[in-house]
């Protein structure tokens, strides 16, 4: 099932009573980010929200979109799947089409988002409901949209042009300030536009719909097109457009394109922002954009992302294409991987479940977790459970810590390990202590405890598991 | 009823995080009256004329959250900027 944009896949969830239209007058503080963070909150199964009623916007004009993919529900529905669908099957499902890669994109000339066009007195405040997401946010910010560029030296290269999301301060009405880190592909782009005394051409599209901005936050090679993965992904080619200021390819689908240039040498103060570890990132000098042309549909719905404390919606965005790639890269390998689980603040805590071969297997297989691409910045606490465990259970995961952990022998500590310089916990900032607990059962050689006379399910448990779920539906 | 504009006397002049008289005008809402949004030149803080007084008053926005003026310009660039090819 293939959505061709945002306000399709919100149809969608109304079909399945995942979506809450909300009428009544709203504050764009604090009412909307609160509203957001309140429905992660109260349950994992909560809906899409739709404000139509924001002060200071004519109703049915302004309009936010929060909470798009924010339970596993809509998850589950942005795979096309029914909602109802396990996470593990979901985590399956993914990995499985991931395989499809690069799938096809489909150029078309006829966007919907061509309908009407701004290149002077631009004000992103009047046409979109721009909000401060966190109290002590420096402002309003877009953090949810697909950022386009392309590589300075290769500009032809459709694998090299990227497609992520990025944090992005609104710094005026046509002025915005952006953190492209060094490491990420956007980052690569600047340095080499930099590096020539060029200005980067962006592309900004605000509002799609939901695989694109789940393939905007996944680790893809260089090379490697977000939108072929997409395709891959929904299972159908993915429909692009160029932009019209730029050549920059961007989703056909989108609500708003912004179109302008990082400049060439100029850095900014940027920053406080609530981040997505559940602490405030500090004020840094960043790069600046300068907006000078906007395309947009009739009242274009601004799509946008709560985060801060986990859980938010960018705790399930981020959950699998987290946890497929790192599944991947261990079943490489260590084909007795069984499943991983990455989500946990973008995997700086994963739960890896695995078919033990020998005593000290688990050990192993947690400590290469730490040295994958994604393990060196991430996975500083990996507990590895057998394979009678699935690992986005916690309550198997909790028992598994509480009868088949031993401190003494089942805890391996890496001293000094790289991590993400956004963990609060690390000294100095970047290094931190990584630790495997390993919650398998000590099999040959390692012979210790007493696990020879498990529990097992009554007989007829799984039959009764399929008639129950078919009653309580 | 009260405007929103009217309800409190509003700071338009000093910011509430550098405090730098350097506050401006950004826009204001497409429904007339409704809001303004002030920017700072210095620091680009930028904040509505509807949100609570730590957000808007220098005098009761947190400490901790404050900018000196003066550190701004020394601040790490992320990324930095890299010398041009020769």
């Amino acid at each position: 099932m293939a959505y061709a944009d945002l306000r399709e896949f919100l149809e969608a969830l109304q079909k399945n009573d995942q979506l809450l239209k909300y009428s009544d007058p709203v504050r764009p503080e604090p009412d909307l980010s609160s509203a957001a963070a309140a429905t992660t909150n109260l349950t994992d199964r909560g809906p899409a929200l739709l404000f139509d009623n924001i002060e200071g916007y004519e109703q049915g004009k302004g309009r936010v979109a929060l909470n798009v993919v924010g339970s596993w529900p809509n998850h589950a529905l942005m795979l096309g799947l029914d909602k109802d669908t396990p996470v593990k099957e979901q985590f399956f499902e993914f990995a499985d089409r991931w395989n499809a890669f690069p799938g096809q994109v489909e150029r078309r000339a006829d966007a919907p988002w061509q309908e009407h066009t701004l290149s002077e007195d631009i004000d992103l405040f009047r046409l979109l409901p721009l909000f401060r997401l966190n109290e002590h946010d420096v402002g309003s910010y877009i953090d949810k949209a697909i950022v386009v560029t392309r590589d300075p030296d290769d500009p032809e290269h459709f694998g090299k042009q990227n497609a992520g999301i990025y944090r992005i301060q609104v710094k005026d009405k046509d002025r915005l300030g952006i953190q492209p880190l060094a490491a990420h592909d956007i980052g690569l782009h600047l340095r080499k536009a930099e590096e020539r005394g060029e200005n980067l051409p962006i592309a900004i599209a605000i509002g799609n719909e939901p695989v694109i901005t789940t393939v905007g936050g996944m680790p893809l090679a260089y090379d490697q097109s977000e939108y072929e993965m997409a395709a891959a992904i929904q299972g159908a080619p993915y429909r692009i457009a160029k932009a019209p200021l730029t050549g920059l390819d961007v989703p056909w689908g989108s609500e708003v394109v912004l179109e302008g240039e990082i400049i060439c040498g100029e850095r900014e103060i940027e920053g406080p922002f609530g981040e997505f570890t559940g602490y405030y990132s500090g004020a840094r000098s960043q790069p600046v954009i300068r907006i000078t042309r906007v395309s947009h549909r009739g009242d274009p719905i601004f799509e946008h992302l709560y985060l801060g404390k986990p859980w938010t919606e960018m705790d399930y965005t981020l959950a699998l294409n987290t946890s497929v790639p790192l599944y991947r890269q261990l079943k490489a390998d260590f084909p007795d991987v069984v499943a991983v689980n990455a989500m946990y603040t973008q995997g700086l805590l994963g739960i890896i479940s695995v078919k033990q071969r020998f005593g000290g297997h688990a050990k192993a297989v947690g400590m290469r977790a730490m040295t994958t691409p994604h393990g060196l910045a991430y996975c500083k606490v990996i507990i590895v459970v057998d394979d009678d465990i699935d690992p986005f259970n916690l309550a198997q995961v909790m028992w598994a810590l509480s009868v088949r952990f031993h401190p003494q022998h089942d805890l391996v500590t890496v001293p000094n390990g790289s991590v993400l310089a956004l963990d609060p916990s690390s000294d100095p900032d970047g290094i931190v202590h990584k630790v495997v607990i390993d919650a398998t059962t000590p099999i040959s050689p390692e012979t210790r405890g007493h696990y020879s006379h498990e529990v097992a399910d009554p007989s007829a448990t799984a039959a009764w598991e399929t008639i129950l779920k078919g009653l309580i539906k | 009823m009260t405007s929103p504009l009217d309800a409190t006397p509003l700071n338009t002049t000093v910011c509430p995080r550098c405090e730098e008289p350097a506050v401006r005008v950004m826009t204001t809402s497409p429904v007339p009256g409704r809001w303004i949004m002030y920017v700072c030149d210095t620091c680009f803080y930028s904040y509505r004329s509807t949100e609570g007084c730590t957000a808007t008053d220098p005098v009761v926005y947190p400490k901790e959250w404050k900018v000196d003026p003066a550190e701004i310009p020394g601040m790490l660039a992320m990324p930095p900027v890299p010398q041009r090819r020769g």
